[in-house]
């Protein structure tokens, strides 16, 4: 990046953002790894934090979900939008509008329908939030792949696929998936983080996962609580930050 | 998986007609979705004797239940009012000047802030801003005493302060698009036929921008209007939000008369959020003819 005089508007609005973020952010991780009642620092509370038994319980929990999420997506979405890419039904239109529904309702809304529809059976089970994870995720897992299946010659790849002797669901798997992996990539991504940092229909739904585990550790251990609220942030944050970094340019462009 | 012929396997599964390949997608789409929705709008209306009834609607618009409406539809227009123009400002200077590695990570810190929410939020701005907070201190000692007049984050203000910490990510978020799909042909255009920069902007610039930029302020305010996480980690009830109410009757925290209160409120959050989100998604169809590039 060149800091020619053309750039300081962007270096501007870069400090100017860049404060907006990093002091709330740096303000609860200076906190974090205060040491209580002794002063100093240390990171004696990020110690306590992980070593709670119920810090992995919540972890693996969470993280299991939200796989169970990605994968309810991917094996709903890609055959659905690959067929209605393929096959121009007039249910394209329907599912197109059906897939953005989720935006227009409120997550407390559709929690309290949530709450008095389901039969017993799904509400005592742990397996209905996945489910509900994807409608939330929905708008924009959809929206991904509907841009990732436009930008390839669909139909000549599955005719080919076809005249080759494979499966609809090996020309899926084989062919089609690896062509649009950055759009699989970015629904993956983006389904994964919606599910595990969700809380609204997850707490009133009273189903414990990590994000809301946090709430009681508050009660109990504030500043424990508040490094557990930092991995849970920070983790993500620097993850996906570096990814974005470090992909060579070169690669985007050819995924594209 | 039976190997099927190509020619009758290449015409069942993408006949038009044929509706059996979206049929998993309709069936989970309808039963966790459509079902709860309605089956939501259906008990709104019914009394505790299960009779239809508008008398949960009439005690929605009643007090206390008006004012968290009142203040939910405030918190969300005034959250968004002071994000979408320097949302908008950061959006054209990172997009028109940054490279393109530059525009990547930001896009995506951007869409991990715009997530943030709840308790680790309410940490962050308790940490910065609270009584004893690094940035209260930092202001005290250049003079400005916020704890002067009884500021608190867990009041309405605090709350908007706090929203603004998602909202403007989240309003880059949604304007980058527009502004990437601003052609330099068109500055190019305009400049050959003597147009000076203002007139740039008045007559092509901002008259491209401004659905867009409508579109993505109807967006920031369904998103500061039903926020639920962030204000539930800070408030103790002090601050009457409709979101708030509806969590308090669900967890029977807070009893009504009527058992489907909670259910009306729902409803009408549905339909505020609706004449909000709905325009937008049309504005976005319709400029998405001229976005596409």
């Amino acid at each position: 990046m060149k800091l020619g005089k053309l750039n300081l508007p962007l270096i501007i609005t870069l400090l100017l953002f860049g404060a907006f973020v990093v002091i709330p952010m740096g303000s609860a991780f200076e906190y974090s790894i205060r040491r209580g009642l002794e002063g100093g620092y240390g990171l004696q509370n990020y110690l306590w934090a992980v070593r709670e038994e119920d810090f992995s319980y919540y972890l693996i929990r969470s993280t299991w979900l939200s796989a169970v999420t990605v994968l309810i997506t991917l094996v709903i979405l890609v055959p659905t939008l690959t067929w209605i890419h393929l096959s121009n039904s007039k249910l394209r239109e329907l599912i197109d509008g059906l897939s953005l529904l989720p935006l227009v309702i409120p997550v407390v809304a559709f929690a309290v329908g949530a709450q008095i529809s389901f039969p017993e059976f799904i509400q005592s089970s742990v397996m209905e939030l996945p489910f509900l994870y994807f409608i939330l995720a929905l708008p924009y897992a959809y929206r991904a792949l509907d841009i990732g299946l436009k930008a390839i010659p669909l139909k000549t790849l599955s005719e080919a696929a076809r005249s080759a002797g494979a499966s609809w669901l090996r020309a899926i798997v084989i062919v089609i998936l690896p062509v649009i992996r950055s759009a699989v990539t970015a629904t993956i991504a983006l389904t994964f983080a919606l599910s595990i940092g969700e809380f609204t229909m997850t707490v009133l739904l009273h189903w414990d996962t990590f994000p809301t585990w946090v709430t009681y550790v508050a009660q109990d251990n504030l500043l424990g609580a508040i490094a557990i609220s930092m991995i849970a942030l920070l983790v993500p944050f620097v993850l996906i930050s570096l990814v974005a970094l470090l992909t060579p340019e070169k690669e985007i462009k050819e995924s594209n | 998986m039976e190997k099927r012929g190509v020619r009758k396997g290449a015409s069942f599964p993408i006949s038009p007609s044929s509706i059996l390949p979206a049929l998993p997608f309709l069936l989970i789409f309808g039963f966790f979705f459509l079902f709860p929705i309605s089956r939501l709008i259906y008990v709104s209306f019914m009394s505790n004797e299960n009779t239809f009834t508008l008398g949960n609607f009439q005690t929605a618009f009643e007090k206390p239940y008006n004012s968290g409406f009142v203040n939910s539809i405030k918190l969300g227009l005034l959250s968004a009012a002071i994000t979408a123009i320097p949302g908008a400002v950061a959006a054209y200077f990172i997009e028109t000047r940054g490279s393109s590695r530059l525009k990547r990570t930001i896009s995506s810190m951007n869409g991990v802030l715009a997530n943030t929410g709840g308790v680790p939020l309410a940490f962050m701005f308790t940490s910065a801003l609270g009584i004893q907070g690094f940035l209260t201190q930092a202001l005290k000692a250049v003079g400005i005493d916020l704890y002067a007049n009884s500021f608190s984050l867990g009041t309405f203000t605090g709350l908007l302060i706090v929203y603004l910490y998602f909202q403007l990510p989240l309003m880059i978020i949604v304007f980058s698009p527009a502004i990437s799909s601003l052609r330099r042909e068109w500055v190019e255009a305009a400049t050959n036929l003597g147009a000076n920069n203002l007139q740039y902007w008045l007559r092509i610039g901002i008259p491209l921008l401004l659905p867009s930029f409508l579109a993505s302020f109807l967006l920031l305010f369904a998103s500061g209007f039903s926020a639920y996480a962030t204000a539930n980690a800070l408030t103790v009830g002090n601050v009457p939000l409709t979101p708030l109410q509806i969590g308090g009757l669900l967890d029977g925290n807070v009893s009504a008369a009527q058992l489907n209160l909670g259910k009306a409120l729902g409803v009408v959050m549905i339909v505020i959020s609706a004449c909000a989100v709905i325009p937008y998604l049309l504005i976005q169809r319709r400029v998405a003819r001229w976005q596409t590039r």
